[in-house]
């Protein structure tokens, strides 16, 4: 017994070292040829089961990548992240910025053929996504001030001050509307509702074989014309990236949204396949791998060190290397593909061993007769030891010994954000939609918790929290971009984190499907196939 | 019998205990944190706080402990943070799965194992007896991650004689015997994966025990008397080389079970296997806890009816 225990755990050991990093980020058009027909069925590669439909209370991404297409937001947003009409068909900002007034698309049915209105709407946001959506409980509790429903098909946010960012926040994987008349009276976490999901989105659920695949239906009664024009999707559950490219060529799966680097080029080259960059999908867009710096212990609460450490760190030879090119090398501290924000022109620090030695010289870290100056543990989820390799060979360089603490993903997590040891700690920071939703809770100072993904570094800036809040409460773009800009230079200046690399993630589907919405929770809602 | 039956299973409830307590710790005590891996990036303290509250996670440990046995004693193994359904109801949707690939590597490896072995010591010192050793070797090296990775690029990938993934055609599964031969067609790189240790291991004892056993005198008087070979292999050899492979085929239940999960995860096999590993990688508690129980009963299940097999195999061996 106590042998098969020892087995289990080393064999869980060894699984976990081998799970696939996350990709994400950046997009691209594809081509379509043709008009939209009617007919046909898409098997998607799916990497974990989503374990039930109800997305609202969950911001995972294996519960959203499956059941978003069940669901609507009142927002779609497009390639661009431009907000465009799903539930909602038109939508009025007050001129203060406080109050966002919603005219709903009538006549939109339930799967079971209810009739949708502005109170599901409500009760969506007051007893499901404010109570269980993590990232819109923490996005929107604060600020809101009340939802109200006037008449059944016009929607009222009202906010405590002017709110920039919502529009953003309301697309099917921010927040997904469920029905009032299912869970009224029950504790929509434990639900038996949650595995016969009734939403109004184009396609419903026919099959949950658990742990093998979901099989969706064409929802007859959509409310957008003509849509969807698939008849079928199936999510087959493969939880390895290379067994789903396996699958897609030989023809048993027709789409994958994670290609790893290696496969890539044989996928491009087969020509049977549509390949397409995206920095966005469910649960997460617009990443950067970040290198967070703990500001805490010295040498790293010293400036010229982190600035010693930027000149030295080799950001392309990672790129290259661990991302085999996919994506690009960080410039900010907003994601270059949030291009109204997005701040290229700010301090930079080209690869220049002698201005990091001149740095960390002058910074008082003198080499030791061994030529080392001082010790760093960098502490790392398994998916960054290839980065943690090189950066080894790349700090030795300028005199640092980088030492490397490989662990599973949640304990590295854990020793960053929960128990704050380590020196150099290791996130895919994702930007989101919006910098208030992905960027705010890595530089605010009232983010410096025991929370995943916050501000690790322990930073604290008066004038960027000002500047965060300033950012926020505005509703003009140009206004917010200021903002955004001035603490993009701040951030490069003092460099509490270093951003390595945008990473973009390539999806890949075979060539007779068009016009997917690969960068969104509704993925399939326009698609279609060549007959 | 019926009393050696029950003295063993009551003896197996404080084994199970102790195991559930220890992995109550084990698990509790391991790094990483269900809230805040379930709110992933995203999420606040507040949120955080509820969502410990409503797990039970904000007591202490030992009351979390007694708490959870004394719900378990009443049948109740509580709800799995990320299916948010009860656990026993998560994994009896998984069982069949691995029970199949579980019992079809068990009953393969077995029967080629014996064949093999048998083979190899009819035809000992000839070249199929050192290509079966040099096999066997080499497959008890080999672990199960790495040949089923092989056995995909060959023969599914490559030659395209089996399905890469999966345990039955995603588009449009045919229905009736068609849907036997469907999964009787994703089953086998995957029964090959997980059995090929075992059958390795039955084929070696099998090959050495017939080996000596064909020494003995009682096989020259079976020859003697004019049987032919396979009847004297099979019916005075075989017999008294099968209780060791007893003991090794149902005392591997555990490494059985081990490999399902790695087996599992390269062949999208929708098991138990594939739960253990989400489970573990999400720090589902009730679940895991449930799963080690599930598991720690079969093992013990499974030592008990080897020992049952043994005393009906050898009447020597008494059952008191």
């Amino acid at each position: 017994m106590r042998a098969f225990i020892g087995q289990l755990a080393l064999a869980l050991i060894v699984a976990t070292a081998c799970a696939p990093p996350s990709v994400g980020a950046g997009t691209s058009a594809v081509a379509s040829g043709g008009g939209p027909r009617r007919g046909g069925s898409m098997v998607i590669a799916a990497s974990a089961d989503p374990g039930h439909f109800n997305p609202a209370i969950t911001t995972a991404g294996g519960t959203h990548f499956v059941a978003d297409s069940l669901y609507n937001g009142l927002i779609f947003l497009d390639e661009k992240l431009e907000p465009k009409p799903d539930l909602a068909d038109r939508w009025d900002i007050s001129a203060d910025g406080r109050t966002y007034t919603f005219h709903l698309h009538p006549g939109v049915k339930w799967h079971d053929g209810q009739p949708f209105s502005s109170a599901d709407v409500k009760f969506s946001f007051e007893e499901v996504l404010l109570k269980y959506h993590a990232r819109t409980k923490a996005g929107l509790e604060a600020v809101l001030a009340g939802i109200d429903a006037p008449d059944p098909d016009t929607v009222i946010f009202r906010f405590k001050q002017a709110y920039g960012p919502l529009l953003q926040r309301l697309d099917v994987v921010e927040a997904p509307i469920v029905a009032k008349h299912i869970y009224t009276g029950l504790d929509p976490t434990k639900a038996d509702a949650n595995l016969k999901p009734v939403g109004t989105g184009p396609f419903k659920l026919a099959e949950y074989v658990k742990g093998d695949r979901v099989r969706f239906e064409r929802n007859d009664a959509y409310f957008k014309p003509g849509r969807p024009y698939l008849d079928e999707l199936v999510f087959r559950i493969i939880p390895q990236s290379n067994t789903q490219v396996l699958a897609l060529e030989r023809g048993e799966i027709d789409y994958v949204s994670g290609i790893p680097g290696p496969d890539l080029e044989r996928l491009q080259k087969n020509g049977g396949y549509t390949i397409a960059k995206s920095g966005a999908g469910s649960g997460g867009s617009f990443c950067i791998t970040t290198l967070i710096y703990n500001l805490s212990r010295p040498p790293l609460d010293r400036v010229e060190v982190r600035q010693g450490l930027a000149y030295a760190i080799d950001r392309q030879q990672i790129l290259d290397q661990v991302y085999f090119g996919q994506g690009r090398v960080a410039t900010s501290a907003i994601a270059s593909t949030i291009t109204w924000a997005h701040n290229a022109n700010v301090a930079k620090y080209p690869l220049d061993a002698g201005r990091a030695n001149q740095l960390l010289d002058a910074a008082g870290t003198k080499r030791a007769a061994d030529g080392t100056r001082f010790k760093l543990e960098f502490v790392h989820a398994t998916s960054f030891a290839k980065i943690g390799e090189l950066m080894r060979q790349q700090l030795a360089a300028v005199g640092i010994d980088l030492q490397l603490t490989a662990l599973e993903v949640n304990a590295a997590n854990d020793r960053t954000f929960i128990k704050k040891d380590f020196d150099i700690g290791a996130a895919s920071y994702c930007n989101g939609p919006d910098p208030e939703i992905g960027v705010r809770r890595v530089y605010v100072s009232n983010n410096i918790g025991p929370i995943l993904f916050s501000n690790g570094a322990g930073y604290r800036n008066p004038r960027v929290d000002q500047l965060f809040d300033t950012a926020a409460a505005s509703v003009d773009r140009g206004e917010r971009a200021k903002a955004y800009y001035e603490i993009q230079d701040i951030v490069a200046r003092d460099i509490p984190d270093w951003g390595l690399v945008e990473t973009e993630g390539y999806r890949g589907w075979a060539k007779r499907f068009h016009d997917l919405s690969y960068w969104s929770g509704d993925l399939a809602e326009a698609a279609w196939q060549e007959p | 019998m019926a009393r050696y039956v029950v003295r063993r299973m009551l003896q197996a409830i404080p084994v199970l205990l102790a195991i559930l307590v220890a992995t109550f710790f084990l698990i509790h005590t391991a790094p990483g944190d269900p809230v805040t891996i379930l709110a992933g990036d995203g999420g606040d303290q507040a949120y955080y706080d509820a969502a410990r509250a409503r797990f039970g996670l904000d007591r202490p440990l030992p009351e979390q402990l007694a708490i959870y046995l004394a719900n378990a004693v009443r049948g109740d193994f509580g709800y799995s943070f990320v299916h948010r359904r009860p656990v026993f109801d998560v994994i009896a949707d998984r069982v069949p799965a691995t029970l199949l690939l579980m019992l079809t590597a068990l009953a393969f490896s077995t029967a080629a194992g014996i064949a093999l072995g048998a083979l190899a010591a009819r035809r000992s010192g000839e070249p199929a007896d050192h290509a079966i050793v040099v096999c066997t070797v080499a497959a008890s090296a080999t672990p199960a991650f790495w040949l089923g990775q092989v056995l995909v690029i060959v023969f599914a990938a490559g030659l395209g004689w089996f399905p890469v993934q999966g345990m039955t055609t995603a588009r449009g599964s045919p229905a009736g015997p068609g849907a036997v031969l469907d999964v009787i067609h994703h089953l086998a790189l995957p029964a090959l994966t997980l059995g090929s240790l075992q059958l390795a291991l039955v084929t070696r004892l099998v090959r050495s025990g017939l080996r000596e056993a064909l020494r003995e005198d009682y096989v020259r008087t079976a020859r003697a008397k004019g049987l032919t070979a396979r009847a004297v292999v099979a019916r005075h050899g075989l017999p008294n080389t099968l209780l060791p492979v007893i003991t090794v085929v149902g005392g591997h239940f555990g490494t059985l079970l081990t490999g399902a999960v790695l087996t599992e995860i390269i062949f999208a096999w929708p098991g138990l296997g594939r739960l253990l590993y989400d489970a573990t990688l999400s720090r589902d508690y009730p679940l895991l806890m449930a799963m080690f129980i599930v598991a720690s009963v079969s093992v013990v299940t499974a030592n008990l009816l080897t020992d049952l097999t043994y005393g009906m195999l050898d009447p020597r061996v008494r059952l008191a």
